[in-house]
């Protein structure tokens, strides 16, 4: 909750706060487990893997927690994964890069959608609004920054594409730092594809699409995926109109029409006054699939439930859906179920898109489960139509 | 096989870029030729002007370019204040020391906006000149031809200024040879400050035109610092047109790593060429000293 994260880090805080709130107070605890209530312990994990190491050692050397929940940054995740593999802790991740499940680690489990499902949803969305409007992508660009998450995620949207036939003409990369879209930009405009699927962060999302503005590029339409820029709040106001149909995925959807999801949007409005986003999203179904387990394992092993062991085969036994849970109604796809490696089999993301409503720029949810009222717009307006 | 469009758009945007970043390094390199200070903050100043310009262009939601008009005398005015308060008292210590405090100051201007603005883009979103000249094949984005154009002028005026006028005469005396100056009746203190003062304010200036298209973040000013440190080396002090060649060989570098290699693998094309350039002349392509 310090350093230039802190702002996913406060809101993750928050929205743990809230649902051990309800499991605590509104569900009477724990019932497999004689109501046994849950305490929650906040550890700062810092900027950089060293601090997120030393965080995860005093948190499980002074708390004794069963469950460790974090950290975001998938860098952190790896270094905390570290230590609760070492110590036998069960460790629920929101970080997002593909690599965290592959490590051999046996106490890992992650709801939400890797990196490379980010990737794949923004391609299905595309895929699936051409099919509907029967237009036809013959050819794509990816673009990602260069780092592990967006290599994944570019990687996950460009198998997708290619599993549908379509031409990936180009997947191009670009540092973290860069200051100048121009020649990628003239690089796609040389290409002339029908589609662009990007990786959005804050920086380079604005300058990419005010660079795509400038330039007078108009493809069929340009599809965000991961990342957390174009249509959150602070691109929207720096970029204007340059995002305008934009879309990008997330890893949680506030306007999924479930009662529980409904009710924890509305909760965390009252109470923080504002939408939960990606960071609290993740948190929320996180945190309902540990209240969920220790359910489970107080089921399967009433008298010794908070083994590792045990609770890593509770976990391993669940199958949430929207009718027999409150997690699976908070999670995109509506299905939650781990696989030997610790991920989600039902990992998806969800599609927002940038819209004029009233005058004014706001995201929406498109896609999978559309707000009520709202539409994908698909193709972009500005599109010329196939040359 | 490239398309020779591609190549040619791309060295036309490397050759606008290049002339902003000729503009942003000629502060650098007047404060380091004329006071020997290694001024780490540079890049730095330049974020710090961009969330200036940006601030002033959402109050009064006119094009960041209009804004120099304010940014360029006030930062001006605050070069002269760190020079004062920061620089002056370090001038002649150990290069350890004077490195250790630009350094720092560096790091307090930009945990200074991380705290103040966060770590979110921030950008104008309507600016007046995001649009693009189509000749042919050829697209020439407006705003950056505006920023070179502008840049160009400002190098030449300041050469202007250098070679012709009493107080040029006094930076070129004091660069020459600093204990001499003062007994040719020059205020070197005041020379000092002064061009300190509008080493600066080029940073504004620079930030203003970067800002018509770009964005600001607290770390915005390390990939300025960087490149400036490149053309001010690679001109080996060569005054104003050692810049202006120095920062134009840099742009177009960049444009040609982008275009060839992979715009992941466009610094690293500007460093090895960087590379080459000092094994072959170590004072620099127009080196003095």
């Amino acid at each position: 909750m310090t350093g230039s994260h802190a702002v996913f880090g406060q809101e993750a805080k928050d929205a743990a706060e809230l649902v051990v709130d309800i499991i605590n107070n509104e569900l009477g605890g724990i019932k497999s487990l004689c109501g046994a209530k849950i305490q929650l312990v906040v550890q700062d994990s810092g900027e950089t893997p060293d601090d997120a190491r030393l965080a995860a050692e005093r948190l499980i050397s002074t708390e004794h927690p069963v469950i460790v929940i974090g950290a975001y940054i998938s860098r952190n995740t790896a270094a905390v994964a570290e230590v609760t593999e070492r110590e036998k802790v069960i460790l629920v991740m929101d970080g997002l890069v593909d690599d965290l499940t592959k490590q051999g680690w046996q106490y890992v489990f992650r709801a939400a959608p890797k990196a490379s499902a980010h990737g794949a949803t923004a391609a299905k969305f595309v895929i699936e609004m051409a099919q509907q409007k029967g237009l036809t992508i013959n050819s794509a660009v990816i673009l990602n920054e260069d780092s592990i998450f967006g290599t994944y995620v570019g990687d996950g949207a460009k198998m997708e594409l290619l599993r549908n036939g379509i031409h990936v003409a180009a997947h191009i990369t670009y540092p973290y730092d860069i200051t100048d879209f121009s020649s990628i930009i003239n690089q796609i405009k040389s290409i002339n594809p029908d589609i662009i699927i990007s990786v959005p962060y804050f920086n380079d999302g604005v300058l990419f699409a005010k660079a795509v503005q400038q330039a007078g590029l108009h493809p069929m339409f340009i599809a965000g995926a991961g990342g957390c820029g174009y249509t959150d709040p602070d691109s929207i106001q720096a970029a204007g109109d340059a995002v305008l149909y934009y879309t990008n995925t997330y890893s949680y959807n506030f306007a999924r029409p479930t009662q529980w999801n409904q009710k924890i949007v509305n909760e965390f409005k009252q109470r923080y006054g504002k939408i939960p986003t990606e960071a609290g999203g993740i948190i929320f179904y996180s945190m309902f699939t540990i209240y969920a387990a220790l359910e489970k394992a107080g089921e399967m092993f009433p008298n010794d439930p908070l083994n590792p062991d045990n609770l890593k085969q509770a976990f391993l036994a669940l199958d949430l859906t929207d009718d027999n849970s409150i997690a699976a109604q908070l999670y995109p796809s509506g299905h939650i179920k781990f696989g030997p490696d610790g991920d989600n089999l039902y990992a998806e993301a969800t599609v927002a898109q940038v819209q004029e409503i009233n005058g004014t720029l706001k995201p929406v949810i498109v896609w999978p489960d559309a707000e009520p009222g709202v539409q994908p717009i698909f193709p972009r307006p500005d599109w010329q139509g196939a040359d | 096989m490239i398309d020779p469009a591609l190549i040619t758009n791309n060295l036309i945007d490397g050759v606008l870029m290049g002339l902003l970043y000729s503009l942003v390094a000629l502060g650098l390199s007047l404060v380091f030729g004329l006071m020997d200070i290694i001024n780490f903050a540079h890049g730095d100043f330049v974020m710090i002007a961009a969330y200036t310009t940006w601030v002033i262009a959402m109050m009064l939601y006119v094009d960041p370019s209009v804004t120099a008009i304010i940014t360029v005398p006030l930062f001006f005015v605050i070069g002269l204040a760190i020079y004062k308060i920061i620089i002056e008292p370090i001038l002649g210590a150990e290069p350890l020391i004077q490195i250790a405090v630009t350094v720092g100051l560096g790091y307090v201007l930009q945990n200074l906006a991380l705290a103040y603005f966060r770590a979110g883009p921030r950008s104008f979103p309507a600016p007046w000149f995001n649009y693009s000249i189509q000749i042919g094949p050829i697209g020439i984005a407006v705003s950056k031809l505006i920023a070179a154009a502008v840049s160009l002028a400002s190098l030449f005026i300041i050469n202007y200024m250098l070679v012709n006028t009493k107080f040029g005469l006094a930076v070129r005396a004091t660069s020459a040879n600093r204990e001499v100056a003062p007994l040719m009746g020059i205020n070197v203190r005041k020379v000092f400050a002064i061009t300190f003062g509008l080493g600066i304010a080029l940073t504004a200036l620079g930030a203003a035109l970067y800002m018509m298209w770009g964005q600001t973040n607290p770390y915005l000013g390390q990939s300025f610092s960087l490149l400036s440190w490149v053309i001010v080396a690679m001109g080996g002090l060569g005054g104003v047109m050692g810049v202006l060649y120095s920062g134009l060989i840099v742009g177009v570098l960049e444009a040609l790593g982008s275009t060839f290699v992979s715009p992941s693998a466009r610094l690293a094309v500007v460093y090895l060429a960087f590379f080459f350039i000092l094994w072959f002349r170590p004072r620099g392509l127009f080196g003095r000293r």
